[in-house]
């Protein structure tokens, strides 16, 4: 096993408070809903569970030198929150197949199967969308997704899938790699500006 | 379809720069070792991209410093990785080589012929390159012409004209045996390779509407003066961000040991900058042979 420190890239003279900053950062970074229905998910849920062990390793190894209290490690890791849930219903859902050989990345068969499919449902659409954002066809993915979302306007997964494939939600992304705009800067010099007048107005 | 990988250098310390540009000498300097002193030439930041990529999980090489003929006097240093360079240098090669053949085949007659004779100054060299990595000559060819039947039938599916680009990309990482460090290093390529098609595309919208050439984006958005209007430049915008979101998806689950910092500039903020400035009108790619504008066509390789 690796050394649990150096998983989570702390020192191991690191204080409590650094280990637990630390730990949630990799949480966030590597959380399943960064990494939903990306063809990496596996990946991301492995790290995740290394990340876990890490931080549970630390928190033994300290609560047997000393009193450690751990907030005790997160425990939603794992890829079950985005498999596809009701795969389950079996033979009575038409698409469950489908949603299989999605899961195991079998995309050719998923995609050959799916336009066989008598009806084109809301369903289909996602299904669609999801087996071309796998791949990386991102205009597709949103043209289903959106007729996805029309068609059933209530399914939180449809909407979820096209608020994912719509961006803008990079939350592995760390702050320093974030694209530096001017507006910051701008709203400082305001408000520096601003508390300038009112400070001359008290005098 | 070179020119479009950079780093935001003011964003970016020295040591990284440093090291950026040994990569660069160290790859000119394998290209010469291993395909004879005309491949230097062929030597570009797209490639040296490749090259941090596929050397970042590996242990840090060190630096030397060598000759360099674009030199008087002085040395340059660079990065001593022959087993690294390796690879990189073959496909260097093998994709420059495509580069030139699709010039000769879109090119009239005249325009014509410095390709084809660059084509066949290289050509031992691209030999050599494919024996070395017969797979990825084969992939390259076989997409190639996957792009040229698109084409043809004027297709206006973004995703499968820039697939076939991607996946040439994509395919200079097949060679690794990890899968911990090939599949998100593919991932990365295969988005970076689409991201090049798309920023490509874009900025020679205007040329091909005018030369009335394919253009995906032409026929996706059915542009016909030459600029795309706001809304769909801001919908291909986000098209981009989404595949730098997806690369760097899977950059944070690469075991990567070295060049961290300079992958993550370019990626995170390079691609985006690169992007801007296309979008404004403002890029202007590196002046040379090899950055040569198609003007029938739009393929996509290198």
């Amino acid at each position: 096993m690796k050394d649990p420190y150096e998983v989570l890239g702390v020192s191991r003279t690191a204080s409590e408070n650094e280990i637990k900053t630390a730990y949630r950062d990799l949480v966030k970074k590597y959380h399943p809903d960064n990494y939903a229905n990306n063809p990496l998910a596996d990946l991301a849920s492995e790290k995740m569970k290394e990340i876990n062990e890490a931080y549970d390793a630390i928190a033994r190894a300290r609560a047997s030198s000393s009193a450690y209290q751990s907030g005790g490690s997160y425990q939603g890791g794992g890829s079950h929150s985005y498999n596809y849930g009701y795969q389950s219903s079996g033979a009575s859902n038409p698409y469950a197949q489908v949603r299989s050989y999605i899961n195991a990345n079998q995309l050719d068969a998923a995609d050959s199967m799916l336009n066989t499919a008598p009806t084109r449902d809301g369903e289909w659409y996602f299904l669609k969308g999801t087996i071309a954002y796998r791949r990386g066809w991102l205009d597709e993915a949103r043209q289903h997704y959106q007729t996805a979302c029309a068609m059933v306007p209530t399914n939180y997964e449809y909407q979820n899938a096209l608020r994912t494939v719509q961006g803008g939600y990079t939350p592995y992304r760390q702050t320093n790699y974030q694209r530096s705009d001017m507006d910051e800067a701008c709203n400082l010099c305001n408000a520096l500006l601003c508390l300038n007048c009112l400070c001359g107005g008290c005098r | 379809m070179f020119g479009y990988v950079r780093p935001r250098r003011d964003l970016l310390d020295q040591a990284a720069f440093e090291t950026y540009h040994a990569a660069y000498c160290g790859l000119c300097r394998a290209l010469g070792k291993q395909f004879g002193f005309r491949a230097r030439f062929l030597v570009n930041y797209d490639m040296t991209f490749l090259y941090l990529l596929r050397s970042s999980v590996a242990e840090p090489c060190g630096v030397r410093g060598c000759w360099c003929p674009a030199r008087v006097c002085g040395r340059k240093s660079c990065i001593l990785d022959d087993d690294g360079f390796g690879p990189v240098a073959a496909c260097t090669v093998i994709l420059s080589y495509e580069k030139l053949r699709d010039n000769v085949r879109d090119e009239r007659f005249l325009r014509r012929l410095p390709f084809r004779l660059l084509t066949l100054l290289f050509r031992r060299a691209y030999q050599r390159a494919s024996r070395m990595l017969p797979e990825f000559a084969a992939l390259c060819a076989r997409q190639l012409a996957a792009l040229q039947e698109l084409e043809a039938a004027s297709s206006p599916s973004i995703d499968a004209t820039a697939d076939c680009f991607a996946r040439i990309v994509s395919g200079c990482a097949n060679d690794l045996r990890d899968p911990n460090q090939r599949r998100p290093m593919e991932q990365i390529l295969y988005h970076t390779g689409r991201f090049l098609y798309l920023a490509d595309a874009l900025d020679d919208l205007k040329e091909d509407c005018a030369k009335n050439a394919y253009n995906p984006l032409r026929y996706r958005f059915s542009v016909t003066d030459g600029t795309l209007p706001q809304a769909e430049l801001d919908y291909l915008s986000q098209l981009t961000d989404s595949s730098v979101n997806l690369a760097g998806a899977a950059l944070e689950l690469l075991p990567m040991h070295v060049h961290e910092d300079l992958l993550k500039n370019i990626i995170y903020l390079g691609f985006p900058a690169v992007f801007f400035a296309v979008k404004t009108g403002k890029f202007q790619a590196r002046a040379s042979l090899w950055n040569h504008r198609r003007h029938k066509t739009n393929t996509g390789e290198a």
